[in-house]
């Protein structure tokens, strides 16, 4: 445990002091005031079905941010480990592969969730302004957080794979979106077949991505994909692990 | 503390390290030698666990390197070829991580981390981001990473390759003074310094051990050795004849040179133990050969080196 902490500790710090992820979370900082003040300026025009919280987290355009954002946080992880030999120090010292592995992982996550705060400040200020002349949908709001969490989990899984898989950080990056794109489009045929095919409704309840971020974000939520999303990220985390051991053993 | 047995290591298609067994005790200062290529390195990262064998066991102070590695990797600071280290940190952020890392805590950390930065002359560039070290810099924050920890074997693969004369000089020093403290297995294609700090030394070429002997056995193992070089102005062939006449010579050659002002050298094969440079003197006074030069051929673990391995 102690091990892990002062991995995860240093992962942090060296996220926080690569150039990468302050243009990153500089960018989404930007998308995300666009899309609540956008979201606020429609919502004024006529009422809407949706609620802002859905407009402001699935916006018209998020499918265009979101799948990049993963390999932007992940490429680095192995893969410039293993492009500067550090594994080699870092893996000779008393450490376990898994304890690299997760302290890396994790510090992915918490760099994740740090993108993410903004938005709940934006809500807080609004609410604060408005002082009950309108109210904010709580239930949409925790679905949504909740969903972008756990799908978050697993794509930064997807994209740690990817960063495992390589020592260069721009086929990191690509591979990572790939599986993610991969991932997503399974998706979508899964829901267009069960528009025609009743059978493949359970199914698309599981592995549908798109209808699960717009459900939780209207403040359904829904056991079986937090089922789904915690044992595929587990599974891709495997994965991860018995692919750095791998190519070690092989190399 | 080292006890490797049948070490084996294959890669896609060629063989690296190929049945490799050898011990080292406690405070054995060993050199690790072999040409480009040979496998010591491959050899050095099975032993840090880095690297799986194909078959055979290592143990460190007692543990399995495979099964159990954890514990074996306490026991040993090691320096890796390339001496990898994260750029973006400062120096003395690195060496405090690296301590957390092998197992100090609190004030430990500190002291041993101002303990190494001492050794290895790091104080004054603590505070500098490791990217802008000069090369001399890495390799000593390489070394000071391996000791922190203080461990009871180093394993430091060519700690000095890339370093000045002066800074070589200091590493070695500094290795000398920490062959007291610790067991030492050292790789280095500089052989003055083996021969300057290994009381014993390990020769493997294209994955086995050719020679395992201290410094002066070897050398005078090599075929320089039992030589004499003569040189006098001599006709070539009455000299050669009459040098052969001596006991205690076994062959005599004149060396083809360039026509030096009647000057000519001459390589003399001895018997083993005979020493007749006396009488070689007594020779050329008694012919009227002038002489100039006579001198034992001072085998070196170089030659050494150089016969094993372009026997083949
Ligand atoms: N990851 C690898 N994959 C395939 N072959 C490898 C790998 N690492 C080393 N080898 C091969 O194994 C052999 C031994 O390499 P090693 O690095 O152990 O040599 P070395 O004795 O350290 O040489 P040098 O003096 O150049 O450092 C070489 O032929 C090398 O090409
Ligand atoms: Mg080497």
């Amino acid at each position: 445990m102690r091990t892990f902490y002062i991995l995860l500790t240093k992962e942090l710090r060296s996220f926080f002091l690569s150039p990468v992820a302050w243009v990153v979370l500089a960018m989404f900082m930007a998308i995300c005031g666009l899309s609540f003040s956008w979201s606020i300026n429609i919502l004024r025009e006529k009422p809407q079905d949706q609620s802002i919280v859905q407009w402001t987290f699935v916006p018209v355009w998020f499918w265009l941010y979101y799948p990049f954002l993963f390999p932007l946080i992940t490429m680095r992880l192995f893969a410039e480990e293993q492009k500067l030999g550090t594994l080699e120090s870092l893996l000779t010292a008393p450490v376990r592969t898994w304890q690299v592995m997760l302290a890396k992982y994790f510090s992915a996550v918490i760099f994740y969730v740090v993108l993410w705060l903004p938005v709940l400040a934006y809500f807080g200020i609004l609410t604060w302004i408005l002082r009950g002349k309108v109210e904010i949908p709580q239930g949409a709001l925790v679905g949504s957080y909740l969903i972008l969490f756990i799908t978050g989990l697993f794509h930064l899984a997807l994209g740690s794979l990817a960063s495992a898989l390589t020592k260069n950080q721009i086929i990191a990056a690509i591979l990572g979106f790939a599986f993610i794109l991969l991932h997503f489009l399974i998706g979508v045929f899964v829901m267009q077949q069960a528009q025609d095919h009743q059978e493949f409704r359970p199914i698309m309840d599981y592995v549908a991505i798109k209808g699960h971020i717009e459900s939780f974000a209207s403040g359904l939520l829904d056991t079986r994909p937090m089922v789904y999303y915690t044992s595929g990220t587990l599974f891709i985390l495997m994965l991860t692990h018995q692919v750095l051991e791998y190519r070690r053993w092989k190399s | 503390m080292i006890e490797v047995q049948h070490l084996t290591k294959r890669f896609v298609g060629r063989t690296a390290v190929d049945d490799l067994s050898f011990e080292v005790g406690k405070g054995e200062v060993v050199g690790f030698l072999g040409p480009n290529g040979a496998g010591k390195s491959t050899t050095m990262r099975m032993l840090t666990g880095y690297l799986p064998a194909t078959m055979g066991t290592a143990r460190v102070a007692g543990h399995d390197v495979f099964s159990d590695s954890i514990r074996a990797r306490r026991e040993i600071g090691y320096m890796p070829e390339s001496v990898p280290l994260y750029d973006e940190m400062r120096v003395v952020e690195y060496l405090n991580f690296r301590a957390a890392l092998k197992g100090l805590r609190g004030r430990a950390v500190k002291e041993n981390v101002g303990r190494v930065m001492d050794l290895t002359g790091l104080k004054d560039v603590q505070r500098k981001i490791v990217a802008s070290l000069s090369k001399g810099y890495r390799q000593r924050l390489g070394l000071a990473d391996a000791l922190v920890h203080r461990p009871r074997l180093l394993i430091l693969d060519e700690p000095t390759n890339g370093l000045d004369p002066n800074q070589i000089r200091q590493v070695r020093s500094l290795i000398a003074q920490l062959s007291t403290e610790h067991t030492i297995l050292i790789s280095t294609h500089i052989l003055t310094e083996v021969e300057m700090v290994c009381r014993r030394v390990i020769i493997i070429h294209r994955g086995k051990i050719r020679a395992d002997d201290t410094p002066e056995n070897l050398a005078r193992s090599s075929r320089s050795a039992g030589m004499l070089t003569v040189e006098m102005k001599a006709p070539a062939e009455e000299a050669t004849d009459a040098l052969q006449g001596l006991v205690g010579i076994r062959r005599a050659t004149a060396v083809p040179s360039a026509a030096n002002g009647g000057w000519q050298q001459f390589e003399v094969k001895l018997d083993t133990g005979a020493d007749p440079r006396e009488e070689i003197a007594e020779l050329t006074r008694g012919r009227g050969w002038p002489l100039r030069e006579l001198r034992a051929n001072q085998a070196t673990l170089e030659d050494v080196f150089v016969e094993i391995t372009q026997r083949d």
